[in-house]
C-alpha cells in the first residue's frame, strides 16, 4: 500500500491525495446521516437545491420577459416599481437573476460534465494501462499549466465569444484535474484483492473498470465534481465578465455584473445583485463539497 | 437612492483624495484625463481619436476649424486661394513660426510634411484624405502650391485634420519608426516631453508660440505643463475628477453628468456642434439584410429617441437622418424620407413583404428566418445600444444577433464578410467626407462594409468631391443622402455628445471636438492656482 501511495504522490498534489485516499474507501450508510447532521452542509444543500429549482423553473417563476426592454424605466432602484429594481435596459432584476442563474448553472453543468467525462476516461486509462500512463499524465500536466482564462481567450478568438467558447474552455480546464483525481483513486482500488480475482477470472478490462474500479472511485469523483462546480461557475462568470461568455440578450450572472459596472456609483444593484448570487452559489457548492468529503472520509467518521 | 449614490461618490472621492498628495500648493500641470491611449503619435500613421486629441496640441495644420465645425479659419496658412478649375490651391504660409526646438519653420517643412502624408510609399491609412495629388511644391519661400489631378472639394477641411500636421523633417528622419513614439517636434502650442504608453503623455509650453488660430482669444498658450493621463475605467476616472486629482476631462460617463453639474467647483459644458455619430449599417448583399423591407422595418422599429435618452442618459441626440444636422452640406430634405418610429407600421410592412411570424415569434419568408448578425466593437456604449435595438427588433419579429469584439480583434473582424450588419461610431467634418468614405464601390470591403455598389452613388459622390462650387457640391451630396436614406442602408442612431468637465482651477476651457479632440489646441486655458 505504501508503494502505491508513493507512486500516487509523485503525480498528484498532497491535498488531492488526502481527499482521494480518504474518499476512496467504500461509502457507508452513515455518510448521508453525517452530512445531514452538519448544519452548514444542510444550509448549503438547501441553497444548492433552491438555486437549481430557481434555474429550472425560471421561465415560470420570472415575472417579466427577460429579453424585452423598457427604456423609460432603466436603472430603477430596488423597490421602485420592481422589487429588486431594473437594469440598464429597464428589465426586471428578479427575472434577469433567475435567467442568469439558469445560464450560469447550465454552463457549469455542461463544463463539469464534459470535463469530468473526458478526464475520467483518461484517468482510468492512465491507471489501468501503466504503459500509457506517463504520456497521458504529462499531457495533463501541460494542460494544467494553462490558466482557464487563457483557454477562454484563445477559444473565443477562434470561434468567437459565446457560451460554447466558455464551456469548451472550462471543460478543457477540468479534464486534467479530473484525470489526476481518478487516476490516483483508481490506482488504490487496482491494488485490492478483488481486482486480482476479477483478472484471474478472465474478465475484460472494460468490465473490470466499469464493474469494480469505477464504483469504488465514485465517492472521490463525487466530491471533486461538487467542489469543481463552484470553481467552474466562478471561472465562467469571470470569462463572461470579460465579454467572452454569454452574448446579449442572454442573461448570465458574470455578464450581468459586468453590465452594471458602468453604473456602479449610481445604480449599484445592477452589479451587486448578480455578484451576490454568484457568491452564494459558489459558497454553497464549496461548503457542500467540503462536507461531502468529510462525510465520505472513514477516518473522520470514526 | 440619490443619497446612496451621493454617499458612494463621496466615498470614492475621499478614497482617491487621500491617495493624492496636496497638489494645489504650486501651479501643478494641467491634468487631462482620458480613457484610452493611442498606439503612436505620428500624424500620418494613426487614425485614432486618442492620437488626434494630442496631435492638435503638438502640431499645427495649414487651416483650422471654428467651434461651429463649419467655418475654416487660418492656421499656419495666413490665406489661400483656389484656382477656378479647383485643382490648384495656393497657401500663403506664415513666416514667424518656429518648431519646439527653436528652429524656424520653412516652406520646405510644409512641403515635406504634406508630401509625406499623401505619398503612397508611406502607406498611410489616411493618405486618401489628401486627394489625387499631382504635385506639392513651394513657390518662393512662403507660398505652398498644392496641385490636384482633379478637383477635390473636401481638401480644405481635410487640411484641418491632424493627419495634415506640419512636422519637422529632421525629427522624422532621425527618429524613423519611432517618430511620435520616442519624440516629436512640431510647431504646436505644446511640446513633447515624455510618453509612458497607456499611462501618461507629458507636454510643455512651446515658448515661441504666438501664432494660435483666430478662433481663440489669445494666440499664446497659457499653461506651462500639460499631462494627458489615462484612466481606462470610466468610474475611476469620474472619481478622480471628482477628487480634483485632475483638472479636465471629456470622458466623464454620461450617467454622471447631471451629478457633476450639481457639484460646486465644476463647470460642465457641451459642444453643440460635435460630430461623432453612431449608426448601424446593413450589408446589402446578405440574404436577410438585402431585403429593403427588413432594413426599413429596422429603422421603424428602433426607438432611437429612447435609446438616446436611456443609453446616453438624456445627453444624446437622435440623428434625424443619415448624417449629423451640424455637418457641412447636411440635407434637410433627407430627414423627411427617414422612416419615423412606428413598430406597428414596421410589422405591417414586414407582413406585406411576405415575412410572416414563425412559431417562435421570429418572422420567416421562403424558409428563411428574419435573422441577422451584427458585429461591433465592445466599447462602453455598443453593448447597451445593440441590446436595446435587439429588444426593439424582436418586438416586430426580427432576430438580431449581437457579436461584439474586443478592440484588438474588432477591426480585423469588421473587415471580413462574416456579418450582416455592423455598429460603428465615427467623427467627420463634411457630408462629402462621411459618404465619400463609406459608400463608393471602390471602398468595398472596408470602409464600405455595406458592400453598397451603385453607379449612381459613385457618380454623385464623385460629382460632390470634384465640385468646384459650393452649390454643385451641396446638391450632389444632398442627392446621395436622399438616395441612401430611401434605401435604408443605415439605421442612423445617435450623435454622441461631447461634454467637457473642468474643475474650478481651470479657466477658459472650451469644448471643440474636431475629430473627437475635445480641447483642440488647448489655447485660452488658464490655471487659477
Amino acid at each position: 500500500m505504501s508503494s502505491v501511495t508513493d507512486q500516487i504522490e509523485k503525480s498528484t498534489g498532497a491535498a488531492e491525495i488526502a481527499a482521494v485516499v480518504a474518499a476512496s474507501a467504500p461509502r457507508r450508510k452513515s455518510a448521508l446521516r453525517m452530512l445531514l447532521s452538519d448544519a452548514g452542509a444542510c444550509i448549503a444543500l438547501a441553497l444548492v437545491v433552491l438555486a437549481i429549482l430557481g434555474a429550472v423553473f425560471a421561465p415560470w417563476l420570472a415575472p417579466t420577459d427577460p429579453y424585452g426592454n423598457d427604456l423609460a424605466n432603466t436603472l430603477k432602484p430596488p423597490g421602485d416599481g420592481a422589487f429588486l429594481g431594473t437594469d440598464g435596459q429597464g428589465r426586471d432584476m428578479i427575472t434577469r437573476l433567475l435567467f442568469g442563474l439558469r445560464t450560469t448553472l447550465m454552463m457549469g453543468f455542461a463544463s463539469v460534465s464534459f470535463g469530468c467525462l473526458i478526464g475520467g476516461v483518461i484517468g482510468f486509462a492512465a491507471a489501468y494501462y501503466p504503459s500509457i500512463s506517463g504520456i497521458l499524465m504529462r499531457l495533463m500536466d501541460v494542460l494544467l499549466s494553462f490558466p482557464a482564462i487563457l483557454f477562454g481567450l484563445a477559444i473565443a478568438a477562434i470561434f468567437g465569444p459565446g457560451l460554447t467558447a466558455v464551456i469548451i474552455a472550462l471543460s478543457i480546464a477540468t479534464v486534467p484535474l479530473m484525470a489526476r483525481v481518478v487516476r490516483g483513486s483508481a490506482l488504490v482500488v487496482l491494488q485490492q484483492g478483488y481486482i486480482e480475482a476479477a483478472r484471474s477470472l478472465g474478465l475484460s478490462d472494460l468490465r473490470i473498470i466499469l464493474r469494480y474500479v469505477l464504483p469504488n472511485c465514485l465517492s472521490a469523483m463525487f466530491v471533486f465534481v461538487t467542489l469543481r462546480f463552484g470553481q467552474v461557475i466562478l471561472l465562467g462568470a469571470a470569462l463572461s465578465f470579460l465579454g467572452l461568455g454569454a452574448q446579449p440578450p442572454t442573461a448570465e450572472l458574470g455578464a450581468m455584473a459586468a453590465d452594471g459596472r458602468n453604473f456602479l456609483f449610481f445604480a449599484p444593484h445592477v452589479s451587486v445583485l448578480p455578484s451576490l448570487v454568484i457568491f452564494a452559489v459558489v459558497l454553497a457548492f464549496n461548503v457542500l463539497g467540503d462536507a461531502l468529503r468529510d462525510a465520505l472520509d472513514p477516518k473522520l467518521r470514526k | 437612492m440619490t443619497k446612496l449614490s451621493a454617499l458612494l461618490l463621496a466615498g470614492a472621492a475621499a478614497a482617491t483624495l487621500s491617495a493624492a498628495p496636496a497638489m494645489a500648493q504650486q501651479k501643478a500641470p494641467l491634468q487631462i484625463l482620458r480613457v484610452i491611449d493611442a498606439d503612436r503619435y505620428d500624424p500620418i500613421r494613426s487614425t485614432a481619436t486618442a492620437a488626434a486629441e494630442v496631435l492638435y496640441m503638438l502640431a499645427d495644420t495649414l487651416v483650422t476649424v471654428d467651434f461651429d465645425m463649419k467655418t475654416i479659419k487660418p492656421g499656419l496658412a495666413e490665406s489661400w486661394t483656389i484656382s477656378p478649375d479647383g485643382k490648384t490651391y495656393s497657401f500663403k504660409i506664415r513666416k514667424d513660426v518656429k518648431f519646439c526646438d527653436g528652429r524656424p519653420m520653412t516652406i520646405d517643412d510644409v512641403v515635406y510634411s504634406l508630401k509625406r502624408w499623401v505619398d503612397p510609399a508611406n502607406k498611410s491609412p489616411v493618405s486618401f484624405r489628401g486627394g489625387q495629388v499631382q504635385d506639392i511644391r513651394a513657390d518662393g519661400d512662403s507660398t505652398l502650391i498644392y496641385e490636384l489631378k482633379e478637383p477635390y472639394s473636401d481638401l480644405i477641411f481635410q487640411m484641418a485634420l491632424s493627419f495634415a500636421s506640419i512636422v519637422d523633417k529632421n525629427a522624422v528622419e532621425s527618429l524613423g519608426a519611432n517618430f511620435g513614439v520616442q519624440g516629436f517636434n512640431g510647431t504646436g502650442p505644446y511640446c513633447w516631453v515624455k510618453w509612458t504608453p497607456r499611462q501618461e503623455l507629458v507636454l510643455k509650453k512651446n515658448p515661441h508660440y504666438t501664432w494660435g488660430p483666430p478662433i481663440y482669444k489669445d494666440p499664446k498658450p497659457q499653461v506651462d505643463d500639460i499631462v494627458w493621463k489615462i484612466i481606462p475605467e470610466p468610474n475611476t476616472l469620474m472619481a478622480a475628477i471628482q477628487a480634483k486629482q485632475a483638472d479636465v476631462t471629456y470622458y466623464t460617463p454620461y450617467i454622471a453628468l447631471d451629478t457633476m453639474q450639481k457639484i460646486p467647483g465644476f463647470t460642465v459644458q457641451r459642444q453643440e456642434n460635435y460630430i461623432y455619430d453612431v449608426f448601424m449599417g446593413f450589408r446589402v448583399d446578405k440574404p436577410v439584410a438585402s431585403d429593403k423591407a427588413i432594413r426599413q422595418a429596422a429603422n421603424m422599429a428602433t426607438n432611437k429617441e429612447a435609446i438616446s435618452k436611456a443609453i446616453f442618459f438624456g445627453k444624446g441626440q437622435t440623428l434625424p437622418s443619415l448624417l449629423n444636422p451640424s455637418v457641412l452640406d447636411y440635407d434637410k430634405s433627407s430627414a423627411d424620407k427617414m422612416p419615423k418610429y412606428d413598430p406597428a407600421g414596421a410589422a405591417k410592412l414586414l407582413d406585406e413583404a411576405g415575412w410572416k411570424p414563425g412559431a417562435d415569434g421570429i418572422r420567416e419568408k421562403d424558409g428563411q428566418k428574419a435573422t441577422f448578425t451584427v458585429y461591433g466593437i465592445r466599447n462602453a456604449d455598443n453593448p447597451r445600444i445593440s441590446e436595446a435595438m435587439q429588444a426593439d427588433l424582436r418586438k416586430v419579429g426580427i432576430d438580431m444577433k449581437i457579436q461584439l469584439w474586443d478592440a484588438t480583434v474588432a477591426w480585423g473582424k469588421l473587415a471580413t464578410q462574416e456579418f450582416d450588419a455592423f455598429l460603428m461610431s465615427y467623427p467627420y467634418v463634411t457630408a462629402t467626407e462621411a459618404l465619400g468614405l463609406y459608400f463608393p464601390s471602390r471602398q468595398i470591403p472596408t470602409p464600405n462594409r455595406m458592400n453598397w455598389k451603385d453607379p449612381k452613388t459613385d457618380d454623385l459622390i464623385r460629382q460632390a468631391a470634384t465640385a468646384t462650387d459650393d452649390a454643385t457640391r451641396k446638391q450632389a451630396i444632398g442627392a446621395v443622402q436622399n438616395q441612401l436614406t430611401e434605401a435604408n442602408v443605415w439605421v442612423p442612431l445617435v450623435t454622441q455628445p461631447l461634454w467637457v468637465v473642468a474643475t474650478d482651477r481651470v479657466e477658459g476651457a472650451r469644448a471643440h471636438g474636431l475629430y473627437g479632440a475635445g480641447l483642440y489646441k488647448g489655447l485660452d486655458i488658464k490655471l487659477k492656482r
